[in-house]
């Protein structure tokens, strides 16, 4: 489950300070054996390029076309003394996955790398790896954009919608068996004692994602499912980074794809990122959920479903806390109705208010002030993005203090001590506790304080040589 | 954070069909020599490095012919529905390659043999390509107060210029350049420029200078594309942390607006600061009378006129003097030559003002502004 992003008034523009995708950990992970398999791949080169920060990406564009290593000080001397520090991080990531060999010398490209990458950009080579096209025919005519959008969003609207009404008593479509397994497995859900899959907290962070984030943490959970399936890793990660590059619209063939692939295709499908006329059909077309695997334009083109409303931002909220979604998609309701009192319905629109208790709901189930105000900052209706701050400051204000109330109190087990004989005493040990820095609240006038529990071993030790030595 | 939104190149392509032909020639004139087709295959390589780098980066290439400029490509327009894909390489690659490709051979077959090459439209195509960044910048920036605009439309995508010119000045196109400098530093386009063959210019080296971008005169044309890659694919950001070469020695020389020929010491109008080669009685520009006894001066105390006829007898000033003049009449400098690093009293064009870094010769100020009467 990747970090939420810390929300900023003003954003942070300074060029190093990117956050990693999701995916790069992982691949970070894997063995140099597996990434150079998989660099032999020109598309998973691409698309691992595509994923890297935009520092890292012009380090790979000077060496690529270098036939000799060149010593690392000549590199280094293109840095700004200031952008030192993203210059290490940025050659840092590149060793750990192995695209730069460890040297501290000189500076060449892995290889493999070099040798896909540079037949990725030239578009030399005969790998097909950027996916064979299916012959034409004339009996199905390829499915039209439209449609294929309108396919993913089906499938995976179904996929959140049936997480964020489990447990509410509704009764929406159920997934498919592999998705229901993925939720559980990833802890997005989880069912207790044989119960049917409840939401988690995790899952209730999971919803108050981006599409794109949410896409990539059931991939990332996918890759580590697939390691345990006994998948070929390489396989799997190759595939979905063709299907990244791939063109929406087209049909693919599946002669070319590996036996792993061929078992994905089924999974794939289910998720909403290829469509497929029947199971057994010889051909695949990725839809736009895995055409923009890498890239940062929203996923799917509408998530307002039939609604007449703006395409994208559907919420006001004004400075009396009341908030107005003009939208008419269950799933977005349900969305808000996590952290949201409901008040009307209309066809069109959904009004409520931000109260104390919604947003405790919200906050025990796990979901942070953070992912609220980040949630209603990225679906703000453009009506909103005039106002600077966007969202009412009174409004960001309270949810964070709510959630801060609910930290209010912080418990820590600890030892009281107390009935010291004399003032010296108690000085005595007092200091003597301060020493080993495990005084929690200490009382003068009262001659006692609250150590903590690590702590009382020594003081119960020293206390004991005290009076044994001062009686004898 | 990262930028999430691509950043914006139009490049501007010298196509001068005689300048490529020269450049082409191997040694001995030419050490280097770089065909048309090795250098359009180094670009499209470029090219496709900038469109991989990010889905969101845009691109649009602009052909300066011989007499006239097109647009070559554009990622903005829409994308044709080409029905053979290669599985060997990325689409987008393909559609990028093969459009600039077939609009350069139309276009090289469109201009026929003529008896005489046209001067190259390259101001034209660096208009264009002005004029395209504003339409994009524009339309970006209204969908923010249209309901209709995306969450991530506030900022720009940090556009810049790249101008592969292959021929030397055209002195007559500097007021254009300068022109056009000036809108690019309004709307805070980069111009990166690199020089891949002939000598140094130098108003495309002001036109990098003034707008922050980077001047290269290439050596080593055969290297052409590790330079594209090395100065020119970074986007702005990146070049705060990884450097490009910037040029330590700029010609600031100006053209006259009487004969288009680049001066080393010019006459400046004190009211509109119209820039004349030698002292005229009436300005050009703006039409103002200046007093015959200052013309008189003036003319006396030139270094050498260049068709030296009734003032050659004149003895000539040995100490170089500048003299301040009130309104309405010509402002003088004169100095001795310092080769390239004489910098030519420049006062600005409309829209803007030439920010001198050099101390402007050894004669202190050129040119005083009128004074309040």
């Amino acid at each position: 489950m990747s970090i939420a992003k810390p929300y900023t008034y003003a954003e942070n523009t300074t060029p190093g300070s990117t956050i990693p995708h999701t995916l790069l950990p992982f691949l970070q992970s894997q063995s140099q054996n597996t990434l150079t398999r998989l660099y032999q791949k020109p598309s998973s080169c691409l698309s691992i390029f595509r994923l890297l920060g935009s520092l890292e990406r012009q380090l790979i564009m000077n060496l690529l076309w270098l036939e000799s290593a060149i010593p690392a000080s000549t590199m280094a001397a293109w840095v700004v003394r200031d952008g030192k520090k993203y210059y290490d991080e940025a050659l840092a990531t590149l060793f750990r996955l192995h695209i730069l060999p460890t040297s501290t010398v000189k500076l060449a490209l892995n290889p493999t790398f070099k040798t896909s990458f540079r037949q990725a950009i030239t578009g030399s080579g005969s790998s097909g790896s950027f996916g064979v096209p299916a012959e034409k025919e004339d009996k199905h005519p390829p499915f039209s954009v439209e449609s294929l959008d309108g396919y993913a969003l089906e499938r995976w609207e179904t996929i959140l919608h049936y997480m964020v009404s489990s447990g509410t008593g509704q009764h929406p479509t159920r997934p498919s068996q592999g998705v229901l397994f993925l939720l559980e497995r990833s802890g997005l859900m989880a069912s207790i004692r044989g119960s049917p899959l409840q939401i988690t907290s995790a899952g209730f962070q999971f919803l108050l994602h981006s599409p794109h984030a949410q896409l990539w943490d059931l991939l990332l959970q996918y890759l580590h499912m697939a390691e345990e399936r006994q998948m070929d890793l390489v396989e799997v990660l190759s595939f979905l980074f063709m299907l990244s590059t791939m063109q929406l619209g087209r049909e693919y063939s599946i002669e070319n794809l590996g036996v792993s692939q061929k078992a994905m295709l089924e999974d794939l499908r289910d998720y909403g990122l290829i469509y497929q006329r029947r199971p057994s059909s010889k051909r695949f077309s990725p839809t736009r959920l895995s055409t923009t695997l890498t890239s940062s334009s929203p996923p799917l083109p509408t998530s307002t479903g039939t609604s007449s409303g703006p395409k994208e931002g559907f919420i006001v909220l004004e400075t009396n806390y009341r908030i107005y979604a003009y939208t008419d998609n269950p799933l977005q309701t349900s969305v808000l109705n996590l952290f949201v009192a409901l008040k009307y319905r209309f066809p069109n629109l959904v009004v409520g208010s931000i109260t104390r208790d919604s947003v405790k709901k919200a906050l025990s189930n796990g979901i942070s002030a953070d992912q609220i105000i980040s949630y209603l900052i990225s679906h703000a209706h453009p009506q909103m993005r005039k106002n600077n701050p966007l969202l009412p400051v009174t409004v960001q204000d309270q949810i964070r203090l709510w959630e801060l109330e609910k930290n209010r109190l912080k418990s820590q087990e600890g030892y009281l001590y107390t009935a010291f004989a004399s003032q010296a005493d108690y000085e005595f040990v007092l200091n003597y506790a301060k020493e080993l820095d495990v005084v929690l609240w200490e009382n003068t006038a009262k001659r006692c304080f609250f150590g903590s529990l690590d702590g009382h071993a020594n003081i119960r030790g020293f206390i004991e040589r005290r009076t044994s030595g001062s009686t004898s | 954070m990262d930028n999430l939104r691509g950043s914006h190149l139009s490049l501007v392509i010298d196509m001068s069909p005689m300048q490529w032909h020269l450049s082409g020639e191997g040694p001995p004139t030419n050490a280097y020599p770089l065909t048309l087709d090795a250098f359009l295959s180094q670009l499209l390589a470029f090219l496709n490095s900038h469109v991989a780098s990010k889905d969101e980066n845009t691109l649009a290439v602009f052909g300066a012919f011989p007499g006239r400029s097109v647009m070559l490509y554009s990622s903005t327009d829409p994308a044709p529905n080409q029905q053979n894909i290669n599985a060997n390489s990325f689409p987008p690659f393909e559609l990028v390659d093969s459009n600039i490709i077939r609009r350069i051979s139309e276009e090289m077959e469109d201009l026929g043999e003529p008896e005489e090459e046209a001067p190259c439209a390259l101001v034209g195509a660096l208009t264009k390509a002005l004029c395209h960044i504003n339409r994009i910048t524009l339309a970006t920036s209204t969908t923010v107060n249209n309901p209709s605009g995306g969450p991530n439309s506030t900022n720009l995508p940090d556009p810049r210029i790249l101008i592969l010119s292959v021929s030397p000045d055209l002195s007559t196109s500097y007021i254009p350049i300068m022109n056009s400098i000036f809108s690019a530093q309004k709307l805070k386009v980069t111009i990166d420029v690199c020089q891949i063959y002939g000598s140094d210019t130098v108003f495309l080296q002001q036109a990098a200078h003034l707008t922050g971008g980077s001047y290269i005169f290439l050596d080593r044309r055969d290297a052409l594309l590790q330079y594209l890659i090395m100065a020119f694919l970074s986007p702005p950001s990146i070049r705060k942390i990884l450097s490009v070469p910037t040029q330590d020695k700029i010609d600031f020389r100006a053209a006259c607006f009487c004969h288009k020929s680049i001066v080393d010491i010019g006459f400046v109008c004190s009211v509109c600061l119209s820039i004349f080669c030698q002292p005229v009685p009436v300005c050009s520009t703006c039409r103002t009378k200046f007093p015959f006894k200052t013309l008189q001066r003036l003319n006396a105390s030139r270094p050498m006129p260049p068709s030296s006829n009734s003032n050659s007898a004149r003895p000539r000033t040995d100490t170089p003097q500048l003299r301040t003049i009130s309104s309405s009449e010509l402002a003088l400098s004169s100095g001795p030559m310092n080769g390239m690093t004489t910098t030519a009293p420049v006062g600005g064009l409309a829209g803007g003002s030439i920010v001198n870094k050099r101390e402007p010769s050894t004669n202190g100020k050129i040119h005083e502004p009128p004074e309040a009467r």
